[in-house]
């Protein structure tokens, strides 16, 4: 098992120095320049010159290149060129808020998606799985800034029951801190939630259709250790892989969710700095997010090889 | 008690609201579309930014919702007959918000800031023509200009030329520090920008807020939410196309002023077929342009000439602007030698809605005088690569500048900065006219000559000039004291909330 896990992080490594370069040369083949950004329509040949030069823009790819991986891999993010200041810390205060967000979705997601696949599941055809998989079609088909603009409308300009955008800090109390996740969690979670609610009935039906259960079924064991002993383990494999790539899903709703809800975290800063060409601020965002995302997929990994053997040896050989 | 669903469901909207109080008293929040980028006022280049360097910082002169140049920082000034040397008297007794006295030296460590090539400030070309600045006194700062200026107390008013401690720049990026009626006391990119009152504001009994924030919110639809919710106070740079809708729903207040930002195809004079001034005309007279404002703008907005606004006084009245004539127009196209009609495209700026609406708009209407016109969408972002100064025919606008001189010379001027960038336009009576109305301190002089310029480019247009646009913005009635200002920012000093 640990050989197994060696492994697997010595290619998330390469993946991600891999999307390091990919990032490199997408954002400098985008259109626009970070000088003419900086100075808005005020921009004179002149002007753009003088800053190019103090920005290093002019020296070539590679170096520039080799001095942000360089940089990286002392820790330092480099700048945000248009805001002025090392892009670290903003990026870790981003992340921290849209770790939050994302972290309450994600467990609503697994843990909700798992207990409502199972249910439908047991109850195939009663009137609670018709609900259910109307409810998840219509979820999974609408996008989410529908929900979003419905649910600020709904929620805060017609009822007033939450606030419409931004956040709270904890230092301002629980419920100003609660009521600001609210919306933004629900319209993050609901899509997924509908989609792993989905997937783990399917898994499910077919795990308690096979000859295990049957047998396990024959011999007389309760319906609870049926299902929960024999029947769910089997069926959470193919869902712990859709929750990995549902993961990636999650990252790009918050990018949504934030912007629309005017929350602080992540995605608003990278789309700040596309909006503003802060290239040195896109790259060291991505590479955070693809990071995470890598060891996301690493954790599923994990997670699949301690629930079925047949995966950690077969590696091995 | 039963607990059937319409108890459930009911007792569900009896709840008591989720929501906190919804602000500290006396505190406004503004939701504006962007986060800052800058903090240092010198290097502002948007909108949402040039709110905050009028409310933390103070100019040397301020202009009105009115447009008239008044005392800020300096109580007074003077200049020499040949305008050359402009003399400012600052007001005692100023300290910034760390508690030092503003004095003259500030004032000229932030001009040698500006006017220094490698700071690549993005105003410094407004002040090409001021030579040397000097502290004659604690109190007293001397521009000598390199050229003479008539309208220079008013440029000193524009929204960079804010004057901060001396030897502060570093700092300025992550703890602002100036003379205004709020001083800074946080800033979370992406979602607000607090500012707390000043309570040493050199102008007695001001401001009356407690404080004021920009909230950061990009979509428009949930900004109007958050505006009926009151989870903001002020919406900021109202869409023209809301005006009308939100006019009439109770508790907002909906205003939409004239100003001097403009729109316009612009043609580049340089290369076929805009090169020819009879195709240019035609254009002008193939639309009209009572009806791109009503397309475009919906009806928010007014025709014009030159980027002079139909409101200023310098607007040439007696110039009428007709209704189109298609046929005349296809007989001066046939006479430049186009007996067909023209097909050229026309580039519109992806990311901004009104420009690109102005570009279809055109399209529409330019048809029945000769024109078929391709609509090409080219991102915003990449305009200064490839289109500006570049492309045949193209839609791009200009926001207000603070003054006449300033709005036109740059753009209309055969040696215009911005003139290289657009049309590469050239007319003896338009440069003789503009040369002169800069030369003099008179406004009945200069109010001449920009007719005499108006007429001349009607006659011979770089372009078309579609319209100086409006702009608005939403209130909650509980906000006081506030007028909706033609350059995009705000004056808060007098400024209550409920």
């Amino acid at each position: 098992m640990g050989g197994y896990v060696v492994r697997r992080l010595l290619s998330v490594a390469l993946v991600v120095f891999a999307t390091s370069l990919l990032i490199f040369a997408i954002v400098h083949i985008l259109p626009g320049n970070v000088a003419y950004a900086i100075l808005g329509e005020y921009a004179t040949p002149s002007a753009v010159a003088t800053l190019q030069q103090r920005l290093g823009l002019d020296d070539p790819l590679w170096l520039q290149y080799w001095r942000w991986l360089h940089g990286v891999l002392r820790g330092d993010l480099g700048p945000s060129l248009v805001m002025d200041r090392p892009a670290g810390p903003l990026i870790l205060e981003a992340l921290g808020r849209s770790a939050i967000l994302a972290s309450i979705a994600f467990a609503i997601v697994a843990g909700g998606g798992i207990a409502l696949g199972v249910h439908a599941a047991t109850h195939q055809g009663r009137i609670s799985d018709r609900v259910m998989t109307l409810a998840q079609f219509v979820f999974i088909a609408v996008p989410d800034f529908f929900w979003a603009i419905l649910g600020v409308m709904a929620f805060a300009a017609g009822l007033d029951w939450l606030p419409a955008t931004g956040y709270a800090p904890w230092g301002d109390g629980a419920l100003a801190w609660a009521s600001h996740l609210v919306l933004p969690v629900t319209v993050l979670s609901i899509g997924l939630l509908a989609h792993v609610s989905r997937l783990s009935r399917a898994a499910m039906l077919e795990a308690l259709r096979s000859r295990y259960v049957l047998m396990a079924r024959a011999k007389g064991m309760s319906e609870r250790r049926v299902l929960w002993r024999h029947a769910a383990p089997n069926a959470m494999l193919p869902t712990i892989t859709i929750l990995a790539i549902d993961f990636g899903l999650l990252i790009g709703g918050v990018v949504v969710v934030e912007t629309v809800f005017a929350y602080p975290g992540l995605g608003r800063l990278l789309v700040f700095a596309i909006e503003h060409r802060d290239l040195p601020l896109l790259q060291a965002g991505m590479l955070v997010l693809t990071t995470i995302y890598a060891l996301a997929n690493l954790a599923a990994d994990i997670g699949y090889a301690v629930l079925n053997p047949r995966i950690r040896y077969g590696a091995a050989a | 008690m039963k607990l059937t669903r319409r108890t459930v469901l009911g007792s569900a909207l009896a709840l008591p609201s989720l929501r906190a109080a919804h602000a500290a008293a006396g505190v406004l929040r503004i939701g504006v579309g962007a986060s800052l980028a800058r903090l240092d006022p010198l290097l502002t280049t948007i909108g949402d930014e040039y709110i905050y360097n009028n409310l933390l910082f103070n100019g040397l002169t301020r202009m009105a919702e009115d447009l008239s140049v008044q005392p800020d920082l300096a109580e007074s000034w003077a200049y020499s007959d040949d305008l050359r040397r402009w003399t400012f008297r600052l007001h005692r007794g100023v300290k910034f918000h760390d508690g030092r006295e503003m004095t003259a030296d500030d004032v000229v460590a932030l001009f040698e800031r500006l006017l220094d090539p490698a700071n690549a400030a993005p105003s410094r070309s407004n002040y090409d023509m001021v030579g040397r600045v000097s502290a004659a006194d604690p109190y007293t700062v001397v521009f000598e200009l390199t050229s003479p200026y008539g309208g220079f107390a008013d440029i000193l008013s524009d929204r960079q030329v804010k004057i901060v401690p001396r030897g502060s720049a570093a700092q300025l990026a992550s703890h602002p520090i100036g003379t205004g009626p709020f001083r800074f006391v946080s800033y979370t990119p992406g979602d607000r920008l607090v500012m707390a009152r000043n309570p040493d504001y050199f102008e007695p009994g001001m401001p009356k807020l407690a404080g004021v924030e920009l909230r950061i919110i990009p979509e428009m639809s949930v900004k109007i939410a958050a505006l009926q919710a009151g989870d903001i106070d002020v919406l900021w740079d109202l869409p023209l196309e809301q005006v009308k809708p939100l006019s009439g729903r109770s508790g907002l207040r909906i205003d939409s002023v004239p100003t001097a930002s403009w729109d316009a195809a612009v043609m580049n004079n340089l290369t076929p077929p805009f090169n020819d001034p009879k195709v240019r005309l035609a254009f002008q007279m193939a639309v009209d342009k009572a009806d791109v404002v009503e397309l475009t703008l919906f009806g928010q907005g007014v025709p014009t000439i030159s980027p002079i606004p139909p409101t200023h006084p310098f607007y040439a009245r007696d110039l009428a602007i007709p209704p189109a004539d298609p046929a005349a127009a296809r007989r001066l196209l046939a006479e430049a030698g186009h007996p067909n009609g023209l097909s050229v495209p026309i580039i519109v700026p992806v990311g901004r809605p009104v420009r690109e609406r102005l570009g279809v708009t055109l399209q529409q209407l330019a048809k029945p005088g000769g024109f078929d016109l391709q609509v090409q969408r080219v991102p915003f972002s990449s305009y200064d690569a490839e289109v500006s100064g570049k492309a045949p025919l193209y839609i791009d606008g200009y926001f207000a500048r603070p003054t006449i001189d300033t709005s036109t010379y740059p753009f209309l001027h055969s040696n215009g900065s911005w003139n290289a960038k657009l049309w590469h336009y050239s007319d003896a009576r338009v440069d003789a006219a503009l040369t002169s109305a800069r030369l003099s301190g008179d406004a009945s002089v200069q109010k001449m000559q920009y007719i005499a310029m108006q007429t001349a480019l009607n006659a011979n247009p770089a372009g078309f000039f579609a319209y100086a646009v409006n702009f608005a913005c939403a209130y909650r009635t509980s906000v006081g004291g506030v007028r909706t200002h033609p350059m995009r920012w705000f004056d808060l000093r007098s400024a209550t909330v409920a």
